[in-house]
């Protein structure tokens, strides 16, 4: 399928993060571009039109789904849409994360002999 | 730092330019996006910053956005024209091929152009309205429906063909009730759920008038014509238990 094929691993920097940002639990658009400045430590920021963009590619391919529609108790009282992960997305992270360590523990192994 | 009104004037302008994105895709994150677009302003105005930097920053990254998906969405409409084309002239295979073993199989060019069009009319709204929803009783509601009402609408016709019977339109009612409903239900599950379920108590409707109205028919058709109307109430109520299915599965 057209659209699997691109979130396959590895995955863009940006579905990653918001795979990340949503692993512990649902969040809403504001808190999505949040929380990935925070897991980047403010070196990621996503405007709208990015993690808009991504999140339809996402859910087209299953990896995230609309949660509901609820306040935000720490905001206004606007009725926000949440966005949650689904089984294949997590699997998806997992996967991704699985290939990081690899590459890490190539990287790591390398360099040790190296020295 | 900016006011209440200018973030008001901002949201307006932002909303405005989400008009640019391709409908589907506007439907979907539209409001989410302008939310998030407010959110974002508030929280540079309560920190005393530039908003007006912001919304010029924000408006140029969703341009580049739009430019994007409008482009993604000419390619997928693109392919599933072509794979809708595809699948039609599969199936117009079936015809074609019967058409040269069976002997009483008289269709002209007419014939087969007219059932390309219907198949592929049927592939393509299959394509159009399955990619609403990734679950898979949403697809398998939308499929089951389309292949019913294509039947059902295909043998009305061949009917209308053979005997003049104004009565035969009755079906076009039926399909009708269907796709008034889908319109009206902007293709969301639940009410695509009471749309097949209208259409399942229209049909039964008509197959009890059918069965008990006066007609000169011997017991044999009868017969035939209750279960022919009864196996389309089923189809029909089976679609729009899927659709509720798929309705339930997105609750959750």
């Amino acid at each position: 399928m057209a659209l699997m094929n691109t979130v396959q691993a590895p995955l863009t920097p940006a579905v990653l993060h918001i795979l990340l940002a949503l692993s512990a639990g649902a969040l809403h658009g504001y808190r999505i571009m949040k929380q990935v400045e925070a897991d980047s430590q403010g070196k990621t920021k996503m405007g709208p039109g990015t993690l808009y963009g991504s999140m339809g590619r996402m859910m087209e391919a299953g990896l995230i789904r609309e949660s509901d529609k609820r306040v935000d108790p720490e905001m206004d009282d606007e009725r926000r849409i949440y966005y949650a992960l689904t089984g294949a997305g997590r699997a998806a992270l997992e996967a991704e994360l699985g290939r990081y360590r690899g590459v890490v523990a190539v990287a790591e192994g390398r360099l040790s002999y190296g020295h | 730092m900016a006011t209440n009104g200018a973030g008001q004037r901002y949201r307006t302008w932002y909303s405005r330019l989400l008009r640019l994105y391709p409908q589907p895709f506007r439907e979907r994150f539209g409001e989410g996006m302008v939310q998030t677009f407010h959110d974002l302003c508030r929280e540079y105005r309560d920190a005393g910053r530039d908003v007006f930097g912001l919304s010029l920053r924000i408006f140029f990254e969703t341009s580049v956005g739009i430019v994007r998906e409008n482009v993604s969405h000419m390619s997928q409409t693109g392919n599933t024209l072509l794979r809708a084309a595809l699948v039609a002239l599969g199936l117009l295979m079936v015809p074609l091929v019967a058409s040269q073993m069976v002997d009483d199989w008289h269709w002209g060019v007419g014939g087969f152009v007219f059932a390309y069009i219907m198949f592929f009319g049927t592939a393509l709204a299959y394509a159009l309205i399955a990619r609403h929803m990734g679950a898979w009783a949403y697809k398998a509601g939308v499929g089951l429906a389309l292949v019913a009402g294509f039947v059902l609408g295909w043998g009305s016709m061949v009917h209308l063909s053979e005997s003049d019977n104004p009565v035969n339109f009755v079906y076009f009612g039926v399909l009708a009730v269907g796709g008034v409903g889908a319109w009206l239900v902007r293709l969301e599950a639940r009410g695509m759920a009471r749309a097949l379920f209208a259409m399942a108590g229209v049909m039964a409707v008509v197959g009890v008038l059918a069965v008990t109205l006066p007609w000169d028919a011997p017991s044999g058709p009868m017969r035939s014509v209750a279960v022919l109307h009864g196996i389309f109430v089923a189809l029909f109520t089976a679609s729009g238990l899927l659709f509720r299915q798929a309705s339930l599965a997105r609750l959750k």
